[in-house]
């Protein structure tokens, strides 16, 4: 299943996205955010949850069409190395 | 010099002393040496006189003894009497005739022959070894034999006994005294001596017992123990009995001691040659040590220079991190030996910042010194909120008082009003400042006033230029325009303003620019002076927006929207950028401070364009700055996400600030995006 991400991911959006992540039981989620402008550590937090879950259920999580400063971020802060970007 | 001097005459003294002690214990080796070589001669000498004598008298006695083997074979008789009389006829002392068992049969002396009682004397039996050896004589091993010339152990006579083998079993033998051998002997072997000659000048001499000299070296005259020629030659000699002829072997002490001269000579000339390299080397490797103890002290007195110039200058850059109207870069190479020079910045009221370079006369220790006390006087005149001319002629008063050395130091100061961009300016004998601004870069000429501490009471005069925002102001010293190439030719003013009308972002990459191309230029050539440089540049009045939050997830989304349309303008990299750094800012700020308000400053800042943001709060006090960055490192199932904000703040923005002020923590975070 994709997901798809729209708006920037922050302290105040986290929540909301957070809440949207269902993910069931798709063995391979993607998590689209060719619409997410830039993320702060508040997405990161989601992001490595969903992560951890997919491994614990043997399914495969990836992070699709990463924008340039969401790159930075996930690459300042070794992401990059963690997730499945794709 | 003085101490160089003495200690060049105490090393020649040592010198000198070493060489005669070595010459003297070369003299006297030498000259043992050659006495015992003289001696080891003679010895070799006497031992080939043996050889040639005893050849010589065997030869002889031989002869006589088959005489009486011919006698006695022919029918002489022999009885004891008949036997002394052919003896006596043969000229020798005594005849014996022994049988195939080795007794005396017949003989001359008839103690030697059997009686009753006592037996005859026999050969065979004998302890006497070299009379038993006669027994060769019966079993075959010689045809005639010869004794050397010795005391005969039974009788105690000197004789010398000759055999010859008897035809019919035994043999006969004759014995010769002293007196029998020498007239035998002598006038045969009177030829041998004839022309024996020993080491040069030396010779042998062979006497009879009773002194007469056979031989035909001319003796010398003997004195007591000594042998000595009429000019006063001394001999080394010995005397030894061969064949019963006292021979004396003797060589002239000159003669020996030639070789003693000569090698006496060699070791002088090669002792002479060592010493003088060995005083050489000494004297190099000491002055070598006294140079490099000299030049260490220097390099230290330098290096004490060097750091009593640089701890007395500000160098953390950007000095004043939330100063959004101008920037101020400043930087110096000192040269190998310390020039004095210094830089220095600081406020002298709320909005007038004073920059300043400054260049003191004379170089090392001494200028440091005084480099520090001028820095240190302007400082606290300025900060007084004086006039900058005024701080300089308090200061120029000072610095003269008792300035026996005639040190002094040339400067130019300016005084930058922060709102308005209008300098005043102060010139103590100091290299014109370039004014750059509108793609420009220009001397800012003024008629300079007398250095600092040259003279008392002097009226200083003051300058003014006005800054537009984006306008910079570039001083220097003269170890940038006067560094001189290979061929002499000075850097010069022209190829530096060329270098600063270069467009390029910081005050930093701008002082970077001037230095490279000043060492471009000097490539080989050792720095001469030190080089120092300020930039300062005025960015005029930011924009600023201002608003206040409580600690709600409320207000943060507020101020996150707030934030956005302030920065509206901005590139949108540099404000996603901003926006996660204010994000994860703010966050902490809401969930960990414990603050009841805080507010957020977003500061426009021109010349170039760059935004601060200043964060404060009145929570508990919070350094992001000095808490450890997390392991970013770790696999998934590891990693948390504590930390992360902070680590994306400091990684994207600069300057970040922190400080805690009143109460509040008060983080500032900045960003410049280009000209």
């Amino acid at each position: 299943m994709t997901i798809a991400v729209n708006g920037r991911v922050d302290t105040v959006t986290a929540p909301e996205l957070e809440a949207g992540l269902k993910f069931g039981d798709a063995t391979c989620v993607v998590i689209d955010l060719a619409n997410v402008p830039y993320m702060s550590s508040a997405g990161l937090r989601l992001l490595l949850s969903a992560h951890k879950t997919m491994l614990g259920k043997g399914g495969e999580l990836q992070i699709a069409n990463v924008q340039e400063s969401v790159r930075e971020v996930l690459d300042i802060t070794g992401f990059s190395d963690i997730l499945n970007l794709v | 010099m003085t101490a160089r001097r003495s200690l060049n005459l105490k090393l020649a003294c040592s010198v000198l002393a070493a060489f005669l002690l070595s010459m003297a214990f070369s003299w006297f080796l030498h000259d043992h040496l050659s006495e015992r070589d003289a001696y080891a001669l003679i010895d070799r000498t006497f031992d080939n006189v043996q050889d040639e004598l005893a050849d010589c008298v065997n030869e002889r006695l031989v002869l006589v003894c088959m005489a009486a083997r011919e006698a006695l074979e022919d029918g002489h008789p022999d009885d004891p009497v008949s036997l002394m009389k052919l003896a006596h006829e043969l000229r020798v002392t005594e005849i014996s005739v022994a049988d195939e068992k080795g007794d005396i049969v017949r003989s001359s002396v008839t103690e030697y022959l059997a009686r009753p009682g006592k037996p005859a004397f026999n050969f065979a039996t004998t302890d006497d070894e070299a009379a038993k050896e006669m027994m060769g004589l019966v079993d075959g091993r010689y045809t005639e034999y010869c004794q050397p010339f010795r005391r005969n152990p039974a009788s105690g006579n000197w004789r010398k006994f000759i055999g010859v083998w008897r035809h019919k079993g035994g043999f006969f033998e004759i014995g010769c005294d002293a007196h029998a051998l020498q007239s035998l002997a002598r006038s045969t072997c009177v030829d041998l001596f004839r022309n024996w000659h020993v080491a040069g000048t030396g010779g042998i001499v062979v006497t009879t017992p009773s002194g007469l000299v056979l031989s035909d070296y001319e003796e010398p005259n003997r004195e007591g123990t000594q042998f000595q020629e009429p000019d006063g030659t001394l001999f080394y000699w010995k005397r030894k009995e061969i064949e019963s002829f006292p021979v004396y072997v003797m060589i002239p002490k000159g003669s020996a001691a030639v070789q003693r001269d000569v090698l006496v000579g060699a070791t002088a000339t090669l002792n002479g040659a060592a010493l003088v390299f060995v005083a050489l080397l000494v004297g190099f490797v000491i002055s070598a040590f006294v140079r490099q103890q000299i030049r260490a002290q220097a390099a230290k007195e330098m290096k004490m220079a060097t750091d009593i110039q640089l701890s007395a200058l500000p160098k953390v850059f950007p000095p004043f991190p939330d100063e959004t109207r101008f920037d101020i870069w400043a930087s110096m190479e000192t040269a190998k030996e310390v020039g004095g020079d210094f830089y220095d910045f600081y406020f002298t009221g709320q909005d007038r910042v004073l920059f300043l370079v400054a260049d003191v006369s004379g170089k090392g220790v001494p200028a440091a010194m005084f480099m520090m006390r001028a820095k240190t006087l302007l400082k606290s005149a300025a900060q007084t909120g004086k006039p900058v001319v005024q701080a300089f002629e308090e200061v120029n008063n000072a610095l003269s008082e008792g300035n026996s050395s005639c040190t002094f130091v040339t400067a130019w100061a300016g005084e930058l009003n922060t709102r308005t961009g209008h300098v005043t300016f102060v010139n103590a004998g100091h290299n014109p400042p370039v004014v750059i601004r509108g793609g420009k870069a220009e001397l800012l000429k003024s008629r300079p006033s007398l250095a600092l501490g040259a003279m008392p009471d002097i009226h200083y005069r003051v300058g003014e230029v006005q800054l537009e925002p984006g306008d910079s102001i570039y001083l220097y010293t003269d170890g940038i325009v006067e560094q001189p190439d290979a061929s002499e030719s000075l850097y010069g003013e022209e190829r530096m303003l060329k270098v600063l009308l270069d467009p390029v972002r910081t005050g930093k990459d701008v002082l970077d620019a001037v230095l490279d191309d000043v060492r471009r230029y000097s490539a080989g050539v050792e720095q001469a002076d030190d080089r120092t440089q300020l930039l300062i540049r005025y960015r005029g009045e930011p924009d600023v927006v201002s608003h206040e939050y409580v600690p709600t997830m409320e207000d943060l989304a507020r101020a996150t929207d707030d934030l956005a349309a302030a920065l509206e303008s901005v590139p949108g990299k540099a404000k996603n950028k901003l926006l996660v750094a204010a994000d994860e800012i703010f966050a902490n700020i809401v969930r960990h401070s414990g603050a009841t308000r805080w507010t957020l400053s977003v500061v426009l800042t021109h010349h170039p364009e760059g935004v601060r943001l200043v964060i404060s709060d009145d929570g508990k006090p919070f350094d992001p700055l000095i808490h450890r960055d997390p392991d970013t490192t770790l696999s998934a199932a590891e990693r948390d996400v504590g930390g992360l904000g902070i680590l994306i703040v400091k990684k994207t923005m600069s300057p970040v600030t922190y400080r805690r002020r009143n109460g509040n923590n008060i983080l500032s975070i900045g960003k410049d995006y280009g000209d």
